[in-house]
Parts: C-alpha cells; structure tokens; sequence
C-alpha cells in the first residue's frame, strides 16, 4: 500500500553555513499510511512545530523529500500547495486560529469558500461539521463569545467541513482544561476510527499515549518511532 | 472564491471600522466633491457664455471691406470715401442661397435721439447702481438685419426691401428702446426725430434676453435703419458687414466663396476685404476653459492623488494587523489570488463608498455653485456622476495594489505567527 505522507531524508535549516545555523530537521525520514493515528512527541526545540508545517505544506523542506498520496511537495506551485492545504489537509491549531471578525459559522464556511462550493452546499457541509461537534445551536455567535473549548471545537468542525483525508492537530489541547483536553482527544480518536489519518503534535507524553504510533523528536532527528498499546478513552 | 464572497468581506471589514473607513475616505470625498463641482461650475459658465452668444446669433460670418481713399467732410474731419461694396455684396449673397439666409450692414449710428420731451441726449446711465436710461445704440442694416442678428418682429413690420430702395426714413426700435421712449404705448406709427430728421417708427423687436439677463445686457437697446438713411444721416462707407449662414455646416463654405468673390471684386490697390467667421470667439473661449480647466483639474488631480495616498497608507496598516488572518486564510488553503482579490476589493470599494459621498457632496456643491453663480439650476451631468464613480474606484485599485501584493507576499508559516 502507498504511503499517505512520506518524508525522505528530509533538512529543514534555517541560516545555512553561518554559524548560527539552525537544523531544525535533521534528516528526517517518517512513512505514515491511511488511517494511522500518530503522535509527534518532543521538547519545545525539537523540531516538532517544523516538522508540522513541513507536513501541512505550509513550509518547504531545505532538502529531501516530501512525497504527499504520491506528490513531490517540493515541486509544487504556491497554488498547488494552497490546494492541498485546502483538500487534503484539516487543521486543528493550538490557539484556535479563528478569525475573529466572522461568525462561528462563516470560520467553518471558509475552507469551502475557498473550494469554490455553492452557499447552499456549503452551509450544509458547514452546519453538518457544526452539527458532529454539538455547536450547530451557536452558529451566529463570535468566538469571542465563546469558551476555549467551545472555540477549539469551531476550529475542528473547520477542519473536518471539507472532509480532508488527513486531519493535523497541533497542541489541540494546550489552551484548554484537561476535561475539554480530553473531549477533544477523544474527537480525534474518534475521527480516526471513521477513516481519517491523524497527525498529532504535542510536548505531553501522556496526550501521546493517545495515540497508536508514537514519533519521538529531540534536536531535529527522529529518536524513537514505536506502536504503542491504546486504551481508548 | 468568487467576487460576490470578496465583496462581502470586504463590506464587513470596511463596516467593523467605521470611524477608520469614514476618516480614511474622506480624502477621495473631498476630491470627488471638489472635481464634480468644478466641472460643473466651468459648464455653467460655457452653457451661460454660449446663451448670450447664441441669443446674439449663431453662425454668423463677419465680412469687412476697407479701402484707403479718406477725404475731408464739410467739418474739416478725414473720413473714408470709398466705394460702397454692399450692394454688390448683397446681390451675391443672394445667390448664395444655397448657404446664406441674410446679409446686412453693420454700422454704428452716431444721432440723438428725440421724441416729445425725451432727448437721448440727456439720459445718463449710471454703471454703479445699473439705473436711469441708457442711449440706444442705432445701426444702419438692409432688409435683413434681423435675421442675420436673431431678431424677430414683435409689433409692427419690419424694414422692408422697399424700405432700403426709396430711401424710406423708417425705423424699427429693439424692445428695450422701445421701452425708453414710449413707455407702455403702442410705438408703431410714431414718429421720432435723429439728428432733426424724421424717422417712421414701423415695428418693435422681441426682446433677445428675458429674465434678469435683459436688466443688465443692452443687445435690445437698439434702433436700426435702413441704411439708405445715410444720404439724409451720413456716415462713413460701411465697412462691416454680416452675413448670416443657414447652418453651422454652411459656414465654411460660404466663408470661402464670399472671400473669394471679394478677392476679385475689391481694387486691391485702394483697399482689401476680410471674411472671417464668428466661431473664432467661440474658438478662444474654448481655449480659455480649456486652460482654466487643466489647472482647476490639475489642483483636483492633487488632492486626489493624496486621498489615494491615505487609501493605501491604511491598507498597509490594515494588512499588517491582519497578518495573522492572512495566514489563517493561507493555511486553510487561500490562495494568493485570494488575498489580492480580498484587499483590492477592499481598497477599491473604501474609494467607491467615498465616491458615491463624494458625488452626493459634488451634486450638491454644483446646484449651490449654480444657484449662487449663474442663477441656474446645474445638474452634473450623467457622465460626470459616472466617471467621477469609476475615478474612485480605479483609485482604490490603483492605490490598493502594493498592499495587497505584500499581504499576498506573506509565507503562511510566518503569518501564522504574528501576534
């Protein structure tokens, strides 16, 4: 089976040959297939948020390569890579990220906007997304209006609105309470079950017992990558 | 994303900042109110300068004739003694018919006028106040000289063909000489004395301005002669003349074939002729407004050039504090295009909404300027209202392009971080 994201032998370096360069990948090579769930554990320095964003396509490895169902990332227009963070790509952020100016429900509309979908259509997707995360009655709400768990679920149903086949979660539960932390661990847990493939960043090793497979990261290297046994929440 | 979505947005974010948006457009309301009102201030003038030219008559071809033979008259004074061209110059026009509807002369008359106890030259006329009575201004014309100065016969009858040929002392008074000398009473059949010599008053002339324009225009203050009335009136040998074109379009021609004829009818050796038609007036007015207008744009090209300034001077503020949206919009897949799409948008209807105050502002700056200047009730015309709109919003796009190219430029990992 083809892998979903494969990174090979891949170098993130900030300031190459000065002598303050910084690599923060460092020759990194991960393999994930459909439908793992999988935790990317390290230190705050590790190169974890690096390695997100070079996963999300937000960020362009220095060297290596990213192969995303079979894509060479590094060969891609600025316009094919917004494609795939729009397609194939849900994002799950530690601070929400939402914006601030819109509605609860024009956040989640926005992805779909972006895809170019009719308003019908895509306030059905949008409610459905609000729907499967319990927010369908607050839609006209800000989410200023709102608690850092409710807004963290606005930004899950912004992530699974347009159905992406990987969902990247990065410290989704930092801002909020262990109580909301879990809610939203057990989402992912259950997202995956469905079929989607989950990326899970974060610096707790307990939220890493979550999930199936463990990467652990330490100064741009990968120094542990294990399944693990998962007792579902 | 479509341009419905863009716009949209775009209303949003321009009506979450009010108070910024309204201090932010006020450069392009300024400037719109101010070029709609100068335009509309330089058509009054040119429809108020092109009333009293047209109320003079329009396409008019002046004809001077002049000779260098000068004699002594009776009181010792030189005056011109040539040979009196009109009469030629009057058959030729009339077989120009295909291009001229008239012909007459155009000489001044210096007579006092009397009529009962009233004696022309007693009037006085004061320019200060516009008040008292002013002393009519009589010409010599053939039998067309009311057509060929756009007047109409109100009472009475006009000179007639017969009138010139016998030598008839008649005379027909403008409506505001009229006025002078007989009040309300009937004119017609009158008699007056110019210069001791009797003159049959045989018709008034329509007033040519009404209004509050005849208060301060004398065009009707006017007497007119046939001016055969020079064997008993004297003067010099007429040397102007008018001749009036069917239409604008006959003017040129009838202009060269007039010359033409003169060319070979004048002895080139005692005198030369002249031929030129009205429109140069009209011609260096049009200079005239064209100068005034390039500097009254030039400074309205100014000021909104600084609105456009102020647009893009907010645009960049307003990308940098929404670097981190951009970046939230570039994660969840925006594309550049977008982003552009979304600040130009935002740009360009910024300057729309300040056009549209602007125009309401220019709409109203050009009926007061009207109301105030010219008496008149000016509207900006459609087309200014139209492209005064399309200036403003090309204004914002103009202007609105560097900031949203550098709100475009972000990377998103780096948006993404800013607070």
């Amino acid at each position: 089976m083809a892998h979903l994201v494969e990174l090979r032998d891949v170098y993130k370096i900030y300031g190459e040959g000065l002598e303050s360069e910084v690599r923060a990948l460092d020759g990194v090579s991960l393999a994930v297939d459909p439908g793992e769930f999988l935790a990317i554990v390290g230190q705050s320095g590790s190169g974890k948020s690096t390695m997100m964003n070079v996963l999300g396509c937000l960020d362009i490895p220095t060297r290596g390569d990213y192969l995303l169902d079979g894509t060479d990332v590094r060969e891609l227009t600025d316009k094919e890579l917004s494609l795939i963070r729009n397609k194939q790509i849900g994002f799950i952020f530690q601070q929400y990220n939402l914006i601030q100016s819109l509605t609860v429900l024009e956040n989640v509309e926005l992805p779909l906007i972006y895809q170019g979908i009719n308003a019908d259509d895509r306030y059905d997707l949008a409610m459905e997304a609000l729907e499967r995360v319990g927010l369908s009655g607050r839609v006209k709400h800000r989410p200023t209006e709102m608690s850092g768990g409710q807004q963290q679920r606005v930004a899950i149903a912004r992530a699974i609105a347009t159905h992406p086949p990987i969902i990247m979660a990065d410290e989704p539960t930092g801002a909020l309470d262990s109580r909301t932390g879990q809610e939203v661990l057990q989402f992912l847990q259950q997202l995956n079950k469905e079929g989607s493939t989950i990326i899970l960043i974060t610096h707790d090793n307990g939220i890493a017992a979550t999930a199936r497979r463990c990467v652990r990261l330490q100064d741009g290297k990968i120094v542990e990558d294990r399944e693990q046994e998962v007792d579902w929440l | 994303m479509n341009i419905r979505q863009a716009v949209k947005m775009a209303w949003k974010s321009i009506v979450g900042k009010k108070g910024r948006s309204i201090l932010t457009m006020l450069g392009v309301i300024i400037g719109i109110a101010a070029v709609m009102t100068i335009v509309a201030t330089m058509n009054g003038y040119t429809v108020k300068t092109m009333e009293q030219y047209s109320a003079m008559g329009s396409n008019k071809i002046n004809v001077n004739i002049y000779n260098y033979v000068y004699v002594e008259d009776a009181n010792g004074n030189i005056v011109s003694a040539g040979k009196d061209y009109f009469p030629d110059l009057y058959d030729y026009c009339k077989s120009l018919s295909e291009y001229v509807v008239g012909v007459t002369p155009e000489a001044y008359v210096s007579a006092t006028v009397v009529y009962g106890t009233k004696n022309s030259d007693n009037f006085q006329w004061d320019w200060e106040t516009q008040t008292g009575q002013r002393r009519p201004e009589i010409y010599y014309g053939s039998d067309q000289y009311s057509i060929c100065n756009n007047l109409t016969v109100m009472k009475g009858r006009d000179i007639s063909e017969l009138d010139v040929e016998r030598y008839n002392q008649v005379c027909v008074m403008g409506s505001r000489a009229a006025e002078t000398f007989f009040g309300a009473a009937d004119p017609v059949g009158k008699v007056i004395q110019l210069n001791g010599q009797s003159f049959t008053v045989v018709g008034v002339y329509a007033p040519r301005l009404t209004g509050a324009d005849a208060q301060t225009s004398f065009i009707d203050n006017i007497i007119i002669l046939p001016y055969t009335a020079r064997r008993v009136l004297g003067g010099e040998t007429m040397e102007n003349f008018i001749v009036k074109a069917k239409d604008s379009e006959s003017v040129k021609e009838a202009t060269a074939r007039i010359q033409s004829f003169l060319n070979g009818l004048v002895d080139q050796s005692t005198g030369g002729s002249w031929v030129s038609s009205d429109d140069r007036w009209q011609q260096s007015m049009n200079e005239q407004m064209a100068m005034i207008s390039l500097v009254l744009g030039g400074i309205a090209a100014i000021s909104l050039l600084v609105g456009g300034i102020g647009i893009m001077n907010i645009m960049l503020v307003t990308v940098t504090e929404r670097t981190r949206e951009i970046g939230i919009r570039r994660a969840i897949g925006a594309q550049r295009s977008s982003i552009v799409t979304q600040f130009l948008i935002e740009a360009a209807m910024l300057c729309g909404i300040g056009g549209i105050i602007g125009i309401l502002l220019g709409t109203g700056g050009s009926l007061l300027a009207g109301k105030l200047l010219f008496q008149m009730t000016i509207y900006p015309a459609a087309w200014i209202t139209g492209s005064a709109f399309s200036l403003s919003v090309a204004l914002g796009v103009i202007f609105g392009i560097y900031p949203a190219a550098k709100a475009a430029k972000l990377q998103p990992v780096e948006a993404l971080r800013a607070e």
